[in-house]
């Protein structure tokens, strides 16, 4: 069994936790559709089921090792500043029924979803590249929410200081698991994504001649968040030498991710009271309400169907159903 | 012959084996005469045999070779920092002159000679001449700067610092967050370029590299040693921040070029070693050069609550400095009342004496290596190394 990494658990965790109302995604504001977080929520519960581990597989294996347990120090260190990052910080920390590593987990969906024979299971790398995965998303959180401080103050400086520390911690321990694989074409699909979402912090959505604002704003989204789903999706299917599904994942993971940051979108303009600064409002401008959020929901269902289709590709078994159920819920 | 190799071995062997006993003792004096040689009989003989240069004798190379090795040198290091611009510059027009920003060429660019240059005198011993696996060692050199510099742009960020290389930190031209993500960049584009010399064993170093880079930090950040362990705690940490990456470096260069684990390990020590005279020597120049000719202000280690060798010697003979080592120099006065008293003391002397013996062993690991002109540029590199003065 290979062992998990990183946090220290503090809440014992059931399988198939209960649904909870209130679900957070990355930084964004919580979804209003009480609907739609239902059905994501069940959506992802079930499919947890089906690759057998709790949510929460983040999981500090007890004070065996001495430098992993020392970053939940660090952590709560940056919780007492004060600091943005404290409820992405807690949420590591404290892990409880908000927290579902949604990246993790499609990992392992896809990876299950490829097999074609029922008695295959998960590959133990596999599981490694799941939580590789989260390692890196979790180091992007925490390295973009550093607050540039042009005064002095001794709080925010602590918690820029944790969140540098402990996001370099998190890449340097998603490297080190990186070469368990042993796959160096893995490794440069990973590195990749972490270019990626780099870059992704230092593009403009403003429109520009070439482009379109909307287009602008995929293109981000593909750099910041496509990228890292994109290539886990690719790499695992290169685990599981599922050289014919490559293509399919890859494309897969790209559309569900693109989808379901449109999504966060709407769910987050609809609920935010303050319109004029969102997102949305600076790629369609001059447009009432009602119509941004309809042609932003029409983006979002076409990445919805364009990653179902892909799906048909793969072979029909409890994980594909999960993740066109996952798909499905967030047309809601 | 054989019993020469035989003496050898068991040099290094007893070496090794010290160092892995003096690991479990505490105690700044057993600290102290950790790690290096092999005892004073053996070397005399080694010496002796093969006529290896100690480092307080070491000669130069002649004038014949010398210019033209250095002139290829300078080339080749003039075309790493071309190559690492390029491999950063294919992004969005706002992150590149982050990424790119300190591989001007300006800095020392320590690490890339040093492995280039024992890649060359490796490459030499063992007869290889490859130019495909000179391209891989190149870019070795290449990863490893890169990751460097990253790390440098992170820990300014730590440590607010203002100014490095003689012009303004990049957090301070650019901010916080843009810095940090630039420094992600380049850490990403390193594990690709990593990637694509298709060595598995080079990239498993390359990691450890990296997890050591950032656990020296963290033990950086961690006050708790007592003063028994301080020092032990010190080395450690040394080690991890700094010569990890020359000792990790010099052994991925052997092991392209098919170094067994005898030799892989000699590039390693030789690394390692060379880096660990690096810090100190650094630790002792944070008391002695001005702001000027460092590039950066200088007790800048004292400021940020840090006991270095200089400082952890001198408490030996002034105990009053243990407080204010404890609480990390923090109340007013105490920097400057430990800057006086390392001043007072023979800390930077002992500090200096240390740095000269981890050059010693690193000259003895050298010498083992069939001699060359590089093998030479890096006898020299190594007391120009400890006599610097930035």
């Amino acid at each position: 069994m290979v062992p998990r990494s990183c946090l220290i658990r503090w809440k014992t965790r059931h399988l198939g936790s209960s649904i909870h109302p209130a679900v957070s995604f990355s930084r964004s504001l919580f979804a209003s559709s009480q609907v739609y977080q239902t059905s994501w929520v069940q959506a992802v519960s079930n499919a947890e089921k089906v690759v057998g581990f709790p949510t929460s597989f983040l999981s500090l294996r007890s004070v065996a090792n001495d430098e992993i347990s020392n970053i939940a120090v660090y952590l709560k260190k940056l919780i007492g500043t004060g600091h943005p990052l404290i409820t992405t910080a807690k949420n590591l920390v404290y892990s409880n029924d908000k927290t579902h590593q949604t990246r993790g987990l499609l990992v392992l969906l896809m990876s299950k979803a490829a097999k074609r024979e029922s008695g295959q299971d998960i590959l133990p790398e596999q599981r490694t590249l799941a939580e590789i995965t989260e390692l890196v998303h979790t180091a992007h959180l925490i390295h973009t929410g550093v607050i540039n401080l042009n005064t002095p103050n001794a709080n925010l400086e602590m918690g820029n200081k944790m969140a540098v520390l402990c996001g370099d911690f998190f890449l340097a321990h998603s490297c080190v698991q990186l070469a368990t694989l042993q796959n160096l074409k893995v490794v440069e699909l990973i590195a990749q994504a972490i270019s990626d979402y780099s870059t992704a912090e230092f593009i403009d959505i403003i429109a520009s001649e070439n482009d379109s604002a909307l287009d602008r704003w995929s293109q981000q989204m593909t750099l910041r968040y496509g990228s890292l789903i994109a290539h886990a999706c690719q790499s695992t299917l290169i685990l599981g030498n599922n050289v014919e599904l490559i293509e399919s994942g890859k494309s897969f993971g790209l559309e569900i991710a693109l989808a379901w940051q449109a999504n966060i979108e709407i769910q987050s303009f609809k609920s935010n009271a303050n319109r004029a600064d969102h997102v949305l409002s600076k790629l369609f401008p001059e447009t009432p309400f009602v119509d941004v959020v309809a042609n932003f929901q029409a983006v979002r269902d076409r990445h919805v169907n364009a990653a179902l289709k892909l799906l048909t590709a793969f072979p029909q078994n409890d994980a594909s159903l999960a993740l066109g159920n996952i798909a499905r819920a967030l047309k809601c | 012959m054989t019993a020469f190799l035989a003496s050898q071995r068991f040099a290094i062997l007893f070496a090794s084996h010290n160092r892995q006993l003096c690991r479990a003792y505490s105690g700044l004096q057993k600290c102290e005469s950790l790690l290096f040689t092999s005892p004073p009989s053996l070397l005399f003989q080694h010496q002796i045999q093969t006529g290896v240069p100690n480092i307080t004798n070491v000669a130069t190379a002649s004038a014949n070779d010398k210019p033209d090795n250095d002139a290829m040198i300078r080339r080749d290091l003039a075309s790493l920092y071309e190559d690492i611009r390029e491999s950063l510059g294919k992004s969005q027009a706002t992150l590149t002159p982050i990424a790119q920003y300190y591989f001007d060429g300006e800095g020392k660019a320590i690490r890339p000679m040093i492995t280039m240059c024992l890649a060359k005198a490796i490459n030499c011993h063992l007869n290889q001449t490859s130019s495909d696996m000179i391209e891989k060692q190149k870019k070795v050199a290449q990863v490893v700067e890169m990751i460097h510099t990253a790390s440098l742009v992170h820990d300014d960020v730590i440590d607010l610092a203002e100014s490095r290389r003689n012009k303004s930190s990049a957090n301070v031209v650019w901010g916080q967050k843009r810095s940090i993500v630039a420094g992600d960049f380049v850490v990403g584009r390193a594990i690709e370029i990593c990637a694509a010399m298709q060595s598995d064993p080079v990239f498993e170093l390359i990691t450890k590299m990296v997890a050591d880079l950032v656990n020296g930090e963290l033990m950086q950040l961690d006050g708790s040693a007592t003063e028994d362990e301080r020092f032990a705690h010190y080395l450690e940490k040394t080690f991890k921040k700094t010569a990890s990456l020359i000792a990790y470096s010099c052994q991925s260069v052997s092991v392209l070029a098919g170094a067994d684990t005898s030799l892989q390990n000699i590039a390693f020590q030789f690394g390692r070693q060379l880096g660990m005279a690096f810090q100190l020597v650094d630790d002792v120049l944070d008391f002695v050069a001005t702001s000027a000719q460092l590039g950066k202000p200088a007790a800048a280690d004292l400021r940020l609550g840090l006991a270095t060798a200089p400082v952890l010697f001198a408490a030996h003979k002034f105990p009053e400095l243990n407080p204010l080592i404890q609480r990390r120099f923090n109340q007013p006065g105490d920097v400057e009342t430990a800057f006086y008293l390392v001043h007072r003391s023979d800390g930077l002397q002992r500090t200096k004496e240390l740095a000269s013996q981890y050059c010693d062993d690193a000259v003895t690991q050298l010498a083992h290596l069939s001699p060359s002109s590089y093998q030479q540029i890096l006898y020299t590199l190594t007391h120009e190394l400890l006599n610097r003065m930035k």
